[in-house]
């Protein structure tokens, strides 16, 4: 997989966990269980400021552009649709076997499209 | 309602790390997004460690990686230290992405807590994989195909 793509992954990963851990109801049922998340959220969101410099400028900027517009900005290839906006990717693209090996995008949301192994 | 999961009652892993992995091994999924998701899982435990009640920890996230609630339980005797105490069952589970998955995860944790408060002690001394099942209210997945 490209190591690009596999960043802009676990940077969406992180994003989702500090957007969990942001939302009272989750807070609220993992504080029952004993678990402390106030001084995770601050690590997480530092962790997150070494993640994206870890990134290519584009990619990170694409990223970005596409977590403030669609809320999510990588999005897996379903049945040779893009789970995000279900518009049929290419062939050509979908039957590549290296097709993980760059960095893809939706012609259609823009979205950063990557296809489970 | 009965969570369908995946299990692993002899675990060989003496770390956190390592049991994390074993567990993922059982995932449907590629190398690749299993590497991804131990990523992920572990950047979870260092800024916090899930363990919910004494002997039992709680793996957890979610992830662009799982297409549905994947949970696993594992079990092992000698205890793994996670890291400054020691546990013998370990319920990991990766939520999806979707629309209404904060709410699944969330439903989810909820049905945990519960069982935990209820039968946490239980749990942490059940001597049987149909005892710890029966008492978080899981069943196991049967492997097809």
């Amino acid at each position: 997989m490209d190591k690009q793509l596999e960043k802009l992954i676990s940077l969406h990963d992180l994003d989702v966990m500090i957007a969990d851990l942001n939302r009272k109801d989750i807070r609220k049922r993992e504080a029952d269980m004993g678990l402390h998340t106030e001084g995770a959220l601050e690590e997480l969101k530092e962790l997150r400021e070494t993640y994206c410099k870890s990134i290519n400028r584009k990619w990170r900027g694409l990223y970005n552009q596409l977590t403030k517009h669609y809320g999510n900005a990588v999005v897996p290839a379903l049945m040779g649709r893009c789970a995000g906006c279900l518009t049929r990717l290419p062939t050509a693209v979908c039957s590549d076997p290296e097709r993980n090996f760059k960095i893809h995008t939706c012609p259609t949301c823009g979205r950063i499209i990557y296809w489970a192994d | 309602m009965k969570y369908t999961v995946l299990c692993k009652f002899a675990l060989s892993g003496a770390s956190r790390t390592e049991v994390i992995e074993e567990l993922l091994r059982l995932f449907k999924i590629g190398e690749k997004s299993r590497g991804l998701l131990a990523g992920a899982l572990d950047v979870r435990e260092k800024v916090g460690a899930t363990v919910v009640h004494s002997g039992i920890a709680l793996p957890h996230c979610r992830s662009i990686l799982v297409d549905k609630l994947t949970i696993v339980v594992g079990r092992s005797e000698t205890g793994i230290p996670w890291p400054e105490e020691k546990v013998n069952t370990v319920i990991l589970f990766v939520s999806p992405v979707k629309v209404n998955s904060p709410q699944e995860h969330n439903k989810f944790l909820g049905h945990i807590a519960g069982k935990i408060r209820k039968f946490g002690d239980s749990i942490a001394a059940a001597g049987s994989e149909a005892d710890i099942l029966a008492l978080l209210g899981f069943q196991i997945e049967e492997q097809g195909e």
